[in-house]
């Protein structure tokens, strides 16, 4: 069964037509990039896939499951984590309070007032696996907001993992970012990806981070599919090739 | 009996009138900064009492002019030196300035004009009923709600036409295209405030010829400004203009049914629509804040 | 278009810089309940059990004293929802009017009983407060804090014209707050200034008590996220909406607690306590105190209470001064004292 699949998606504003007719699938366990060139409809697709603004016509299902009218928090609540262009974080919290929000939160405890001695290890244990796995356990305690481009993109990341989800979202996570902090932000996906069984679902202008981690890639432009299939497909595509590999990141 | 009627629906107009004017002055501040302000009942009556003491020396007609465009400057000259440096902060700090000013202003009229009632003396030109049975309808009232009809339709054909009237309407949609587009915000943050105050002043001139001067005059005229912008919808001056409209003429009609439960038709109503469309008659889907 | 289509409709640049974050306001939250609360807190309770010793040292009387604790509560109730979960309430004194009016309509029509009174006091506006919530949770920002005077302004104006049962603008009068039975003991608060004092303090360190409670559980975090980023918080699976309500009506519940005893000391209850004015008033305690800290609005409340007796005792103008007063800390003093302290002493 797919993971997630979107059947027909179409958004338009007005008489702005800005996702025309896009069906794709993604099977469990695929890191799927999207990519294409400004005002192409990516991040538009994506915000309906997260529940952001429905879509004008179309489904989207996750595993099974007509989604296309559910809310976003709901999604989040049935596996769905996306992180967002711009990194939405809580910059005045340390990183730790930041992951212990999303844990409470993914374990139901958000209208809680009071925790037994039992949950507080659970979810202190939680939030240590978390920030182990992004590399963030030696920053827990340090402000957010004080953090380089990198590590707060890690933050983020170590937010929507916190809530155990099914599939990852990741809005142009290297957006804004150097060499250095698109290495790091690119390794960790790369690792969430190998280690373990998540979905991810990639935003990206940056082919070196594209190619090098995607397992299949879905080209749009102009609010259609262009192309889809795996790099090497995608890359010996004379359409894509003429229109989009040429562009310097 | 049909005078009656009348007579309540007049005053109906004439109160919704002034809604409506109240109304698309705290809009207009309201849909370009964000800032509700509470000075306004207060700007009002400034220009009351401006008026009044321009009156003797160059008249009434001269007072209905100047009045309001001083209070206008002043209005100009505070949202320069003192609401723009909260533009950028919690919205909090906008609205408890704009709330001491109506504190200050208030209390500075009380000081200067003292607490007692002031007439203006309107010319005797406009004093005059209409016959001997329809009294109530005096030149005055009839000269009030021509003025009013004029400013609304000149405040939406300045916004329409006019170059400061179509940035004002884009800011109001989105500010920051506006400034990328090389437009001087602040400045037009600031004739936007002036022309909400000028209405203020226009409003306080009107009614002290009709009620006299106080220092509280512009307060009971607040909470339906507020109501006529919720039922209108946020973000819409037409809405705001119809939901002045509404709820006077509502008032109106209660009026002559129960005329205790004149004030409370206008709460009634914006519970209603809260209820059933809470994003107002021509709101926006989306306009939440 | 809504904000949410114009950001969809825009292209974003392929080289999109992150939005500089906005200059850090003074650390609270989470972290700032629990460090503020032992030093401050400390300082705090000391001043306030030993008040009627020290007070009339200075020119005090120990019903200032009482005020200032019976605002302060209003002002800490405020600031659960302003300060901790971000939405602005202009017209929160609607509740502590209806408090004040429950109380005082119970004892005068009722019972003697001070502790039905209170209990009156704080369910009539809590209820009202959360039935009232569930109709505005969805809006934010200036609408939701227009609405909130509006319905403010509803009260108000039941308040000074079914004036058959409420007495009017002249407010409700004909009732006094009655000594309390424990036993074989009676507690007169009635006639002992300093006996209702403590009464007031023990009833304001039960709300505070619960209110700190909330504020340091994962209900109280959560709260704190939506401040901080409502988006985040949304997409944290988060319903946003019910907790903003939830936190209105637990805000409203404690300032018609602080109402109730605000009856209780004046033994009268009028509706200018119910005026968006005073909801004003309110805001700006929060705020001279220190918006998004614990004992802030307490502190705030003590200037406020003290300034207003002192300068309506000098001259007749004192509206101005409380108009300056709202000018100058808005434009000087935005963070508050125990703000400003928090920063100086921040590392």
């Amino acid at each position: 069964m797919t993971m997630i699949e979107a059947r027909r998606v179409t958004k338009t504003f007005g008489s702005l037509v800005a996702v025309n007719d896009i069906s794709l699938t993604v099977a469990p366990g695929e890191l799927r990039a999207i990519i294409g060139p400004n005002g192409a409809g990516k991040t538009t697709f994506f915000n309906m896939i997260t529940g952001f603004f429905p879509p004008t016509r179309g489904e989207i299902v996750l595993q099974g499951q007509d989604i296309t009218r559910t809310s976003a928090q709901q999604r989040v609540k049935l596996g769905m984590a996306r992180t967002f262009q711009i990194t939405e974080i809580f910059p005045e919290l340390t990183v730790r309070e930041n992951v212990r929000i999303a844990v409470e939160a993914a374990d139901g405890f958000s209208l809680r007032v009071f925790t037994s001695r039992a949950d507080t290890d659970r979810l202190a244990a939680d939030i240590d696996a978390v920030l182990a796995m992004t590399d963030l356990s030696g920053k827990a305690d340090r402000l957010v907001g004080e953090l380089s481009h990198g590590d707060q993109r890690a933050a983020e990341i170590a937010m929507a993992l916190a809530l155990k989800p099914r599939v990852l979202l990741l809005d142009e996570p290297t957006a804004g970012m150097g060499e250095q902090e698109t290495f790091q932000v690119a390794g960790l996906i790369r690792r969430l990806h190998k280690q373990s069984s998540y979905t991810i679902m990639l935003v990206e202008h940056d082919m070196r981070v594209v190619f090098n981690l995607a397992d299949r890639i879905t080209v749009l432009a102009e609010g259609q599919m262009l192309a889809d299939g795996t790099p090497a497909e995608i890359a010996a595509n004379p359409a894509v090739q003429a229109a989009y590999l040429g562009e310097a990141h | 009996m049909l005078q009656l009627v009348l007579f309540n629906v007049t005053n109906g107009l004439i109160i919704g009138a002034f809604f409506v004017l109240m109304a698309l002055g705290v809009a207009m501040i309201l849909n370009l900064s964000n800032v509700i302000n509470f000075a306004h009942g207060n700007f009002l009556a400034l220009g009351g009492y401006l008026a009044y003491m321009l009156v003797p020396s160059i008249g009434f007609w001269g007072a209905l002019i100047v009045a309001p465009l001083i209070v206008a400057a002043l209005g100009f000259v505070v949202e320069r030196v003192m609401v723009r440096r909260v533009y950028n902060r919690d919205p909090v700090y906008s609205l408890l300035l704009t709330f001491g000013l109506a504190f200050i202003i208030q209390d500075v009229c009380r000081y200067i004009w003292g607490v007692s009632g002031l007439p203006l003396t309107i010319p005797d030109s406009l004093s005059q009923g209409l016959s001997s049975d329809l009294f109530f309808i005096t030149g005055y009232r009839v000269f009030m709600m021509a003025i009013v009809i004029v400013s609304v339709v000149g405040l939406f054909l300045f916004l329409r036409y006019t170059r400061l009237g179509t940035r004002i309407r884009a800011g109001t949609l989105d500010l920051d295209t506006v400034a990328a587009l090389g437009i001087n915000v602040r400045l037009l943050r600031s004739l936007n405030f002036a022309v909400g105050i000028y209405l203020a002043g226009l409003a306080g001139v009107l009614a002290a010829g009709q009620i006299g001067l106080n220092p509280n005059m512009g307060d009971d005229l607040m909470m339906p400004a507020f109501i006529a912008i919720i039922v209108g919808g946020v973000g819409s001056l037409t809405g705001t203009l119809l939901g002045g409209l509404l709820i006077g003429v509502a008032s109106a009609l209660t009026t002559t049914v129960m005329p205790s439960a004149q004030e409370a038709v206008i709460y009634v109503i914006m519970a209603i629509v809260l209820l059933t469309r809470p994003r107002g008659l021509m709101g926006e889907e989306g306009m939440l804040t | 278009m809504s904000s949410t289509e114009l950001q969809a409709a825009s292209a974003k640049p392929a080289t999109a810089v992150p939005a500089p974050l906005p200059a850090p306001l003074p650390v609270a939250g989470a972290r700032g309940v629990a460090a503020g609360l032992p030093l401050t807190g400390i300082i705090v309770w000391a001043l306030l059990l030993s008040a009627p010793l020290w007070l009339p040292l200075i020119g005090g009387y120990t019903a200032l004293a009482s005020r200032v604790v019976v605002m302060g509560l209003v002002a800490m109730a405020l600031n659960f929802l302003l300060g901790f979960t971000g939405q602005m309430s202009f017209g929160h004194a609607a509740y502590f009017g209806l408090g004040a009016y429950g109380a005082g309509l119970t004892l005068r029509y009722v019972a003697n009983s001070t502790g039905l009174a209170m209990l009156d006091g704080i369910l009539l506006g809590g209820v009202l407060g959360t039935i009232l919530g569930a109709l505005i949770c969805k809006r934010r920002g200036v609408y939701f804090a227009m609405i909130t005077i509006a319905f403010g302004q509803i009260f108000y104006y039941i308040a000074y014209s079914w004036d058959s049962v409420t007495g009017g603008y002249d407010g409700l009068r004909g009732f006094t707050r009655q000594p309390i039975g424990v036993g074989p003991f009676v507690i007169d608060i009635l006639n002992n200034g300093t006996l209702f004092y403590y009464f007031v303090l023990f009833v304001f360190a039960l709300a505070t008590g619960v209110m700190s409670l909330l504020l340091r559980s994962p209900f109280g975090r959560t709260l704190l996220a939506i401040r901080e980023n409502e988006r985040r918080a949304r997409f944290l699976g988060i319903a946003v909406d019910r907790h903003i309500w939830l936190s209105f009506s637990i805000a409203c519940f404690f300032a018609s607690t602080a109402g109730a005893l605000f009856a209780l000391l004046n033994n009268f209850a009028d509706p200018t306590s119910m005026h968006y004015t005073l909801s004003g008033i309110i805001v700006i305690m929060v705020v001279m105190g220190g918006m998004r800290t614990f004992w802030g609005p307490l502190i705030g409340a003590a200037i406020y209470v003290v300034l207003q007796d002192y300068i309506s005792s000098i001259t007749v103008n004192w509206m101005s001064f409380i108009g300056l007063l709202f000018v100058l800390v808005v434009m000087f003093f935005p963070r508050g004292i125990l703000g400003m302290i928090k920063q100086r002493s921040a590392p």
